[in-house]
């Protein structure tokens, strides 16, 4: 699953591309979870104003 | 009460469209960043204290650029070794390196050699990938193409062949003759000493399945 890293030149982005398990996680950390937390806020206020 | 819906509700695309574009946008201007760092060529002195560089200085011209199987990283990598002539000098400064691939990297986009060949994964595959193409084992000692040309040495018959390519018949799509000059084509071939030299994560891949391309193996 997570393969060791062996780029020449260590780079954040040669980490992020070790496997596509690497991207997908980071992906939807960075996109997907932001997102849930923007739709609970959202759901919050439209409740609160109905 | 009705049901409210976020999905319905244009705030929350809104939000969630300026956290992915602004997320996004500050991960691309990293990622240049970084890019410009990675293909930046190394020095004379980064080469003689065995600094490993992805694109390696232009005194590369001076060693024997070899390929070698990394079972760590699952591909063939470029491994710069000792000590060899090119056109008769092993002892090229930084400088007259610096012009001869100058030289050869205009001469390539003057004569457009992307139009039928491929250069670092760009240009066409009319014609052979040139990529690693000093590897290429046929001009090596016991290769066709100095046998073809009369030459001795490897340099020696790519230039030869780079000036009057349609006097040899190597395939069944015949380079043209580009009128390159004898001094282009010492350019164009040092531009390609120096582009094998480069690591290019085992592009082209399954390169050193060519017969010889590894260390004449």
């Amino acid at each position: 699953m997570f393969e060791p890293f062996t780029d020449i030149v260590p780079s954040f982005f040669g980490w992020l591309n070790q496997g596509p398990l690497t991207l997908t996680i980071f992906l939807h950390t960075f996109i997907i979870l932001p997102m849930i937390w923007i739709y609970k806020q959202e759901k919050a206020r439209l409740e609160k104003e109905s | 009460m009705a049901k409210t819906s976020v999905w319905s509700d244009n705030r929350f695309w809104q939000r969630s469209a300026a956290w992915i574009t602004g997320f996004s946008a500050v991960l691309l201007i990293w990622l240049t960043f970084d890019t410009a760092g990675q293909i930046s060529m190394g020095t004379d002195a980064d080469l003689q204290n065995g600094v490993t560089k992805r694109v390696p200085g232009p005194t590369v011209i001076n060693y024997k650029i070899s390929y070698e199987m990394s079972t760590a990283r699952g591909h063939e990598v470029p491994v710069i070794g000792e000590k060899e002539k090119f056109f008769g000098r092993d002892d090229w400064s930084e400088e007259e390196a610096g012009a001869l691939l100058h030289l050869g990297k205009l001469g390539s986009q003057v004569k457009n050699c992307m139009n039928c060949h491929t250069l670092l994964g760009n240009g066409a595959y009319y014609a052979p990938d040139l990529t690693k193409a000093w590897l290429d084992p046929a001009w090596q000692n016991d290769g066709t193409m100095q046998a073809m040309t009369g030459k001795d040495t490897k340099e020696e018959a790519m230039a030869e062949f780079l000036q009057h390519p349609s006097t040899y018949p190597t395939h069944a799509r015949m380079m043209p003759d580009l009128g390159i000059t004898a001094e282009e084509a010492k350019g164009i071939v040092a531009f390609l000493k120096h582009m094998s030299s480069i690591d290019t994560n085992g592009f082209p891949r399954n390169f050193g399945k060519i017969k010889g391309a590894v260390h004449g193996k």
